[in-house]
C-alpha cells in the first residue's frame, strides 16, 4: 500500500519480533516511521470466561498459565485476592517463599529479555551468555517447584513447596555465580560503545509521555518514574524487605536495558535478604472453599511491571468475575509513540524493549481434559513426521541428499 | 485525616450526590456505588485536573444482571486507587469514551465494546480488540447469558437452543 511518498508495511501478525503474534501497520516516509497502528488480540483465549465456571482452586492453575514467564506474579495476585476476601492471613514463611520465587522469576525474566534484546540488535554473544545464566535460575525453580515455568508454588492460603537448608545453600551458590556475571553485564551496559550507540535514542518515550500513556515497570522507571508496587504499596514479605527502586533518565531502549540489568542485582540482594531472614513456621493456612461475597483489587509487581487483578465473589466456590490487567496491556499505549519518529530498522528492538507478552495481554488457554494424548520420543516423533508426509504423497525417505 | 479520606471529602463536597455513595474500602482503595453516565462524566474532569488522578490503570466490565458495571480504576501519586463505578442498562449500554483525557484506557474501552457489547461513543478509529475479524455480530462473550457451549468456532456461529431467534 502506498500513497504519495508514503508506504505502509504490515509487520506481523506472525512473530513481529518475538515468537508471539501481534500486528503492526507501519507507515514509512523513506526509512522513517510516521504512523504505527497496533493490532493485538491474536492470543485471546477466553480465560476470564472460563474462570467463571471453575472453582477457585482450579482457577489458580488457569491463572498461573496466563503467562509462562511471570506465572508466579499472576498466581500470587490471584491468591492474595482470594485470601483477602476470605479474611485469612498467610504464614510469614509462606510470604517469604513467595518473595524468593518472585525475585527468581524476575531474574530469569530479565535475563531472557536481555538475551532477546541483544539478539534483536545482532549481539548474539551476549544472547548466549544471558541464556546460559538463565538456566541457572531455571534449575533452581525446577528444583523448587518441579517445573521450569509454571512452578505451582502458590496455593490459596500459602505455598505448596518449602525451601529447606540444602535448597538455601544451592540458591546461595547459584546467586554468587550469577552476581559475578551480572557485574559483567553492568560493565558491558556502561562501557560497550556498540551496544550504547545502537540503543541510545531508540524508542524514546519521554517522562511526560510515559505518565500520559500509563507506562509501567522498567519502561516507566527508565523514564525516571520511580513507580514500583513493591515499594509504593508493599505486600506480603515486601513490607519487611528493603527494596531499592532502580530508575534511569534516558527514557529510551538503552535506559530500559540499564534498569533491567541493575534490577537483576537488586533481585539477588532481595533473595539473599529473604534467605537470611526466612521465618520458621507452617507453609499454609486453611481457606474455606466458599469465599465470602465481596470484591477486591490487588496489585503485584511482576517482572514487566504493575499487575492488577480484580476479583468479585458471590459467596460460592466459583468466582463471579476475574479480571487480569497484565503489565504489557498497560505498556501497549505508549508503543505507537515509541515507534513514530524512529527508523524502520529500530522497530523490532523497540517492540522488544517493552518486553511484550502477548499472552498476558490477551490471557490464557484451556486444554480440555479427557482428550487422547500421545507421548513421543525423538525417534517416534521423527517417524510420525515421515508418515504424515507419506500420507500426503511426499516420501522424504526417498530423497537423496 | 488520611489521604484517602481527604479524597472522599473533596469529592463529596464538590459532588453532593456522592455522599453515602463513596467509601474507603481499605487503605488505598476508594470505591463508589453505581453512578449514571451523566454523573460519571461530571466527575472525570475534576478527578483528573483537580485531584491529580493522573493515570487510568484499567476498566473492569461486570455483568450485574439487567445492568452492566464499568469499574474505572484511576490512581494518583499517593498510589491510591479510586474506583468509579459506572452503571448502564444492558439493553442500551451507551457510554462516552474518556480516552481523550486518559489515553491509557483506549485498549480497555475497545475490550468493553467487544466482550460486553458496550457502545463507547467517541472511540477513535482503529483495530478491534480482542476478538477476531469475522466474529458474529451481537455476540458478547463476557455477558453471563452467553454460553461458550453453544458457539461453533468452525462456522463462527452461536446457536442457543433456548432462544428461537438468534441475535
Amino acid at each position: 500500500m502506498h500513497s504519495d511518498n508514503r508506504i505502509t508495511i504490515p509487520i506481523g501478525p506472525q512473530h513481529p519480533s518475538l515468537d508471539e503474534p501481534g500486528r503492526f501497520d507501519i507507515t514509512l516516509e523513506g526509512e522513517k516511521v510516521v504512523n504505527a497502528v497496533i493490532g493485538v488480540g491474536y492470543n485471546h483465549r477466553g480465560l476470564e470466561k472460563t474462570c467463571e465456571s471453575k472453582t477457585y482452586v482450579q482457577n489458580l492453575y488457569i491463572i498461573e498459565r496466563v503467562c509462562g514467564i511471570c506465572s508466579h506474579a499472576h498466581g500470587t495476585a490471584f491468591c492474595m485476592a482470594i485470601e483477602q476476601l476470605a479474611g485469612v492471613t498467610i504464614p510469614k514463611r509462606a510470604e517469604y517463599i513467595r518473595a524468593v520465587v518472585a525475585e527468581l522469576e524476575r531474574l530469569h525474566s530479565h535475563l531472557l529479555w536481555l538475551g532477546v534484546a541483544c539478539h534483536e540488535i545482532g549481539f548474539d554473544t551476549m544472547f548466549m551468555y544471558t541464556w546460559r545464566n538463565r538456566e541457572k535460575v531455571l534449575d533452581i525453580l525446577a528444583d523448587l517447584g518441579g517445573n521450569r515455568v509454571n512452578y505451582g508454588v502458590n496455593t490459596i492460603g500459602g505455598v505448596r513447596r518449602d525451601i529447606d537448608a540444602d535448597m538455601v545453600e544451592t540458591i546461595r551458590k547459584a546467586l554468587d555465580a550469577l552476581e559475578e556475571e551480572t557485574k559483567h553485564y553492568v560493565e558491558i551496559a556502561y562501557t560497550e560503545t556498540t551496544l550504547i550507540s545502537r540503543l541510545k535514542g531508540v524508542g524514546v518515550l519521554s517522562h511526560e509521555d510515559a505518565i500520559r500513556y500509563g507506562a509501567v515497570g522498567p519502561v516507566a522507571r527508565a523514564a525516571g518514574i520511580a513507580h514500583d508496587v513493591r515499594v509504593d504499596e508493599p505486600y506480603g514479605a515486601y513490607k519487611e524487605i528493603p527494596v531499592k527502586v532502580i530508575t534511569d533518565t534516558h527514557a529510551d531502549v538503552y535506559g530500559r536495558t540499564v534498569v533491567r540489568i541493575l534490577e537483576m542485582q537488586e533481585s539477588i540482594n532481595i533473595i539473599r535478604f529473604c534467605l537470611d531472614n526466612l521465618p520458621d513456621g507452617p507453609l499454609s493456612v486453611r481457606v474455606p472453599r466458599r469465599i465470602p461475597a465481596g470484591e477486591t483489587i490487588i496489585r503485584v509487581e511482576a517482572p514487566r511491571g504493575e499487575n492488577i487483578h480484580y476479583l468479585r465473589s458471590n459467596g460460592s466456590d466459583i468466582p463471579d468475575r476475574v479480571r487480569v490487567r497484565a503489565p504489557t496491556e498497560a505498556n501497549w499505549h505508549g508503543m505507537k509513540h515509541m515507534l513514530e519518529g524512529g527508523y524502520l530498522a529500530d522497530v523490532p528492538i523497540t517492540i522488544a524493549a517493552i518486553d511484550p507478552c502477548y499472552s498476558c495481554t490477551d490471557r490464557a488457554i484451556v486444554v480440555k481434559s479427557g482428550a487422547k494424548t500421545d507421548c513421543y520420543d525423538w525417534r517416534g516423533l521423527r517417524q510420525y513426521g515421515i508418515d504424515w508426509y507419506k500420507k500426503r504423497g511426499i516420501d522424504v525417505t526417498a530423497l537423496k541428499v | 485525616m488520611t489521604h484517602d479520606e481527604a479524597v472522599v471529602t473533596a469529592l463529596c463536597k464538590k459532588f453532593p450526590f456522592l455522599s453515602e455513595r463513596i467509601s474507603v474500602q481499605r487503605e488505598k482503595r476508594i470505591f463508589t456505588k453505581p453512578l449514571t453516565p451523566e454523573e460519571f462524566q461530571q466527575i472525570i474532569p475534576y478527578v483528573h485536573r483537580e485531584l491529580n488522578f493522573y493515570r487510568a490503570c484499567h476498566v473492569v466490565g461486570t455483568d450485574d444482571g439487567d445492568t452492566l458495571g464499568l469499574l474505572y480504576i484511576l490512581t494518583d501519586k499517593n498510589n491510591t486507587l479510586l474506583i468509579l463505578r459506572e452503571s448502564v442498562p444492558k439493553s442500551n449500554p451507551v457510554v462516552k469514551s474518556i480516552s481523550s483525557i486518559y489515553p491509557s484506557i483506549l485498549l480497555h474501552e475497545r475490550e468493553l465494546a467487544d466482550l460486553f457489547g458496550v457502545v463507547v461513543e467517541g472511540l477513535p478509529e482503529g483495530p478491534r480488540y480482542p476478538l477476531p475479524d469475522g466474529w458474529p455480530e451481537g455476540n458478547y462473550p463476557m455477558r453471563k447469558e452467553w454460553n461458550p457451549k453453544y458457539f461453533d468456532k468452525n462456522t463462527m456461529t452461536y446457536n442457543d437452543p433456548n432462544v428461537k431467534e438468534v441475535k
